[in-house]
Parts: C-alpha cells; sequence; structure tokens
C-alpha cells in the first residue's frame, strides 16, 4: 500500500483521470472528494465487502435448495 | 436451402453436469461479479419452470453458480435507482426495459429464511445481453433482504 500524508486541500492523482482531494478534516473523520471518470465505480468500502460477502455465501448452495415460493406463506 | 445452426458452448458445470448453451442466450458481465471478477460469461438456468428461482450459472468456471431471483416476485415496488455512471455503461435510460436479478442467499440448515440482495443487483440489458452487479443508490436496500417477510406482507 502506498501511503501519502496530505493535509487539508490537497490532493492525490491516481492515473492522470482520477483526483482525490482531502476536503476537511474534523477530529475523527475525514471528508474526502473523488474526481473520477463516469464510468469508475466509487463506494465505500463497508458495502463493496458486504455484497461480495453475499455473493460468495449465495455459491455455496447447491441445487437442491429452494423452497417454492408459495411455501414462504404463514 | 441452407440450415443455419446456432453456435453453442460446452461448460462442464458441478451442478448440473455438461451442458449446451447456445450463445445468443449468453449474459455477458465484463467485470464480472463482485469477488468473481474472471466470471464474465453466464446462462440463466431454469431448473423448475413452476419456480421463480433460477441459477445465473458462470461458463467460465462450472462451479461457480448463484441462485438468483427477479425481485418482482416478491417485492413488486422494487424500482432500484441507478447511478447514470452504470446506466451509461449498460446502455440504459430510466425508461428502458431491463432485467434485474438479486443474487438469494439460501442457508442450508433453514432454506426458508433466504434472503435476496436487493443493494447489489444484476442489471441486465435485454437487448445486448450485457450486464453488471450495480451498487443502487437507495442505501436502505440491504445485501439480506428477507423474501418470506416481504412476501408476507402482502398476504
Amino acid at each position: 500500500m502506498l501511503v501519502l500524508t496530505r493535509k487539508t486541500d490537497q490532493s492525490i492523482m491516481i492515473g492522470s483521470d482520477i483526483e482525490i482531494t482531502i476536503l476537511e478534516v474534523r477530529g475523527e473523520q475525514v471528508r474526502v472528494g473523488i474526481r473520477a471518470p463516469k464510468d469508475v465505480s466509487i463506494h465505500r468500502k463497508e458495502v463493496f465487502d458486504q455484497i461480495r460477502e453475499a455473493n460468495v455465501t449465495a455459491t455455496e448452495a447447491q441445487a437442491d435448495s429452494f423452497p417454492a415460493l408459495e411455501d414462504l406463506r404463514d | 436451402m441452407t440450415t443455419v445452426t446456432m453456435p453453442k458452448v460446452n461448460c462442464k458445470t458441478t451442478r448440473f453436469g455438461a451442458i449446451d448453451v447456445a450463445e445468443d442466450l449468453i449474459i455477458t458481465l465484463p467485470e464480472g461479479i463482485i469477488g468473481f471478477e474472471d466470471c464474465t460469461r453466464f446462462v440463466v438456468l431454469h431448473v423448475d419452470d413452476k419456480s421463480p428461482f433460477r441459477w445465473l450459472q458462470s461458463l467460465d468456471d462450472g462451479a461457480v453458480a448463484f441462485p438468483v431471483i427477479e425481485p418482482w416476485n416478491f417485492k413488486a415496488d422494487y424500482s432500484p435507482s441507478i447511478s447514470d455512471s452504470d446506466a451509461g455503461r449498460l446502455g440504459l435510460t430510466a425508461d428502458s426495459p431491463k432485467l434485474v436479478f438479486a443474487i438469494v442467499t439460501v442457508p442450508r440448515k433453514n432454506p426458508r429464511s433466504m434472503t435476496a440482495n436487493l443493494l447489489g443487483p444484476l442489471v441486465i440489458n435485454p437487448i445486448t445481453r450485457q450486464g453488471k452487479q450495480v451498487i443502487v443508490t437507495d442505501e436502505h436496500y440491504t445485501t439480506r433482504h428477507s423474501i418470506m417477510e416481504e412476501i408476507n406482507k402482502k398476504a
């Protein structure tokens, strides 16, 4: 991992198309601004990790797994 | 008279044995599925025509398949907001027809408590047959939306 130290209003370039700017540092929170081409998706890591985990768990199912939707009614 | 045979792709799957898939049925996810980025070609298998559940089978890795369901089957008002960049990538506008699948997690010990990932649905352009696992912009959706609870809301 590349580690850089920045102050408020300083930026980092990733490639020539992605710019990350430190907008504000307040206590434990850092506000980060990101400029990137429209085709680059940007998400909080926790969301990405949750989705990855759900995907991995989903593939553990075997072919005999599904109850009918009707069986889910009370 | 010329007979045209649709080229087929063969795949050895762990759940369903060897399958032959007509090329025009293949769905391509150029970015793969999150956590499975190398799996870009898929086919939707209907194992039971009476059931809305399907399997999204990877043609790149026969062991990889995801149980999926179109969310309208249990949640008619699911209309996820997709970011402009995702819509653009898929060649979709707000009004274009789209095929949406939610990946379903079926707990082996209690299948009735199965959940659907409504935060990260698979959105497919039905004309190009290209798709993507998108992260919807409405953050109140979760990766584990209880299907049983949703169905019993209607009743």
